[in-house]
C-alpha cells in the first residue's frame, strides 16, 4: 500500500486490478477541503491515461514491482522485443501499450524494464540518451537569429529541435522527458 | 533582482486600498500571532510561543486567515472592513500556486450577500487589471453553481448523490478509487477534482456557486436547500477567491466548531481553539466576506504562470537549512550564554 501523499511520478498503482504507472502528480486543497494528489497514470495493459484523485492521507494499493536489465533488440510492428540481461531469456512487450517509448529504443542497449507477476508492464528510459542524427535539413544562410533551431530526426525515428550547427552524422545528447536537445557529442 | 514585481506589487496593493476606501470600508491591521484560532480541520498551521525571561512559555500560532479577528472589529463596529496581510499555512506542498507565506486580501461588506460580493469583486478585478492582464482574467465573471457544473461535466444530478453511498457508488462508476468508508465530502471531492473541475471553462473567471452544505464551513445555508451561500472564484482553472454570506447564528458556529474540532484531532499541528468566537455571533450584522489569495491574483492579473514570478523571495528561494546545523546553532548560543 502507499500513501496518497507518497506517490510520485513513476509510481506503480494497482487500479481495478491493472497496474498503472503515475505519469503526472500534482496536489490540490480544495476550498475547504483536505489535501489530494490528482495523478494521471498510464494503463500499463493498453496504454490509456486515467485521472485519479487521492487523500493524501489515505492508502491506495501499489504494484510490487521488479526493475530487470534488458537488452533491446529490434521492432516487429507489434512487439518491441527484449533479452533479459543476466538469464539471457528473451520476450516481447506490445508496441500498442508502450508506443510512446518507441522512439527511444537503440538497438543493442540495456535498459530497465518493470516486471509485474513476472510479466513486462513498463519500459525504463533513461533521463539522457545519446542519440545519431540520421536527416537534417541544411540551414539557410543568413538565418543567424540567436537560438534558431530546426528539427532532426535519428536513427530511432526520434524527432527533436537542435541548433542551426548540429549537421547529419553527429551525435546529440537528449532530454527524454522534455524531448529537448542538450547537447552536441563529441567522440 | 526584479524591481519590476515589486512596482506591480505596490501598484496593486494602492489600487486595492483606494477601492476599499472609496467605498466607505474601514481598513484593519490585525494581529498576525495569535493566542487562539478557528478550528478548520482543511488547515494545518505554524506553531511558535512567547518565552517570557523568567515565567515560562505561552503558545502562539501565526494566522492561517485574519478572519477571527476581522469578525471581532465588525461585531463591535458594525463597520464593512477590508485588510491586506500575510497569513500562513503550513503543510501544503510549495509549488506553482503554493507558498507557505501568502499576502491575504479580506473584504466584508456588511449588509451584502454572498451575490453582491461576486459584483464587487468584479468591479476590483476592473479597478486591478493592466495592459498585461490576459482576456481570461478580466471580468465580467462568468457564474455556475456546483449543481450546472456537475450535470454539465460529470453528467449527473448533484442532488441524488446527498448519501455518502450514493456519492462513493458515483465514483466508482466512472473507475476512481474512492475508500469503501469514505465520508460523503471526501467522494464529493474526489469526483470533483477527477472530472469537474478539470473541465471548467478557462475564457473568462468563472464562479463556481452554491457549494453543497455537506461541506462544512461558516456560510449560511440557503434555506429549503441542501446548497450554502458560498462561492469560489477560479481563473484560468487556479482558485483565487472564496466567499460566504456568513454564518451569523451562534448555535450553528458552535455546532460547526464542535463538528471541526472532532475532525482536528488528527491534525499534525495541534492548535488551541478560541471558545470565546461563536459569542461573537449573538450581536453580528448580515455581512458577506472574501478572502482572496492576493499574490494568486496578482499572478493571474499580470499574465504570470506561477506566484515564484511575482514574489521577490519564493519559498523555494530559500537556502535548506539542515537540522543538524540548527543543532550546532542552539549549542553554540547556549555555550556563549554560559
Amino acid at each position: 500500500m502507499v500513501r496518497g501523499g507518497e506517490i510520485g511520478i513513476g509510481t506503480c498503482l494497482l487500479i481495478n486490478g491493472t497496474p498503472h504507472i503515475v505519469v503526472e502528480r500534482e496536489f490540490v486543497s480544495p476550498g475547504k477541503g483536505s489535501a489530494f494528489a490528482r495523478v494521471r497514470a498510464k494503463n500499463l495493459k493498453n496504454g490509456n491515461v486515467i485521472t485519479q484523485t487521492i487523500k493524501t492521507a489515505d492508502f491506495v494499493e501499489d504494484a510490487q514491482v521488479d526493475l530487470v536489465d534488458c537488452q533491446y533488440q529490434y521492432n516487429d510492428g507489434e512487439f518491441f522485443h527484449f533479452m533479459n540481461n543476466e538469464t539471457f531469456d528473451q520476450f516481447e512487450v506490445p508496441v500498442a501499450a508502450h508506443e510512446d517509448r518507441g522512439p527511444y529504443l537503440k538497438e543493442g542497449e540495456t535498459y530497465t524494464i518493470v516486471m509485474w507477476e513476472g510479466e513486462p508492464i513498463d519500459i525504463k528510459i533513461p533521463y539522457k540518451m545519446v542519440f545519431t542524427v540520421v536527416e537534417s535539413e541544411n540551414y539557410v544562410r543568413g538565418d543567424t537569429v540567436s537560438g534558431a533551431t530546426k528539427p532532426v530526426t535519428t536513427e530511432t525515428g526520434l524527432v527533436v529541435r537542435v541548433p542551426l550547427f548540429i549537421k547529419q552524422g553527429e551525435k546529440i545528447l537528449v532530454n527524454t522527458e522534455s524531448n529537448e536537445y542538450v547537447e552536441r557529442v563529441n567522440e | 533582482m526584479e524591481v519590476s514585481i515589486l512596482q506591480a506589487r505596490s501598484r496593486m496593493v494602492t489600487a486595492t486600498r483606494d477601492f476599499f476606501l472609496s467605498r466607505g470600508y474601514l481598513e484593519t491591521d490585525t494581529p498576525a500571532l495569535a493566542p487562539s484560532l478557528i478550528p478548520e480541520s482543511c488547515l494545518e498551521v505554524f506553531a511558535t510561543e512567547y518565552v517570557h525571561p523568567t515565567k515560562g512559555r505561552r503558545p502562539l500560532y501565526l494566522i492561517p486567515s485574519p478572519e477571527i479577528w476581522m469578525k471581532k472589529v465588525i461585531a463591535e463596529t458594525g463597520r464593512s472592513v477590508f485588510q491586506l496581510c500575510k497569513s500562513w499555512r503550513n503543510a501544503e506542498s510549495v509549488s506553482r500556486i503554493h507558498n507557505p507565506e501568502f499576502t491575504m486580501l479580506e473584504y466584508y461588506g456588511v449588509g451584502l450577500s454572498s451575490s453582491d460580493n461576486i459584483r464587487l469583486t468584479e468591479e476590483l478585478f476592473a479597478a486591478l487589471a493592466t495592459d498585461e492582464t490576459p482576456p481570461q482574467a478580466r471580468p465580467p465573471f462568468r457564474v455556475m453553481s456546483m449543481k450546472e457544473a456537475w450535470h454539465e461535466f460529470a453528467h449527473t444530478d448533484l442532488d441524488a448523490l446527498a448519501e455518502p453511498e450514493a456519492m462513493r457508488e458515483a465514483c466508482r462508476e466512472r473507475g476512481l478509487l474512492v475508500p469503501q468508508d469514505a465520508p460523503w465530502e471526501d467522494a464529493f471531492n474526489i469526483l470533483f477534482l477527477s472530472f469537474v473541475e478539470p473541465a471548467l471553462p478557462q475564457d473568462q473567471p468563472l464562479v463556481l456557486n452554491e457549494y453543497p452544505a455537506g461541506i462544512e464551513c461558516l456560510a449560511m445555508d440557503i434555506p429549503g436547500t441542501t446548497y450554502k451561500e458560498r462561492w469560489e472564484l477560479y481563473v484560468s482553472g487556479i482558485e483565487i477567491a472564496n466567499c460566504f454570506t456568513e454564518m451569523a447564528s451562534s448555535d450553528a458556529v458552535r455546532a460547526y466548531f464542535a463538528s471541526q474540532s472532532e475532525k482536528k484531532r488528527q491534525a499534525l499541528v495541534p492548535h488551541h481553539i478560541d471558545d470565546s468566537y461563536a459569542s461573537i455571533f449573538e450581536h453580528f450584522p448580515p455581512c458577506s466576506g472574501v478572502a482572496v489569495g492576493f499574490d494568486r491574483l496578482l499572478m493571474v492579473l499580470l499574465g504570470k504562470r506561477s506566484l515564484a514570478e511575482v514574489m521577490l523571495f519564493p519559498f523555494e528561494s530559500f537556502p535548506e537549512t539542515e537540522q543538524a546545523s540548527l543543532e550546532t546553532l542552539r549549542n553554540a548560543a547556549m555555550h556563549d550564554s554560559w
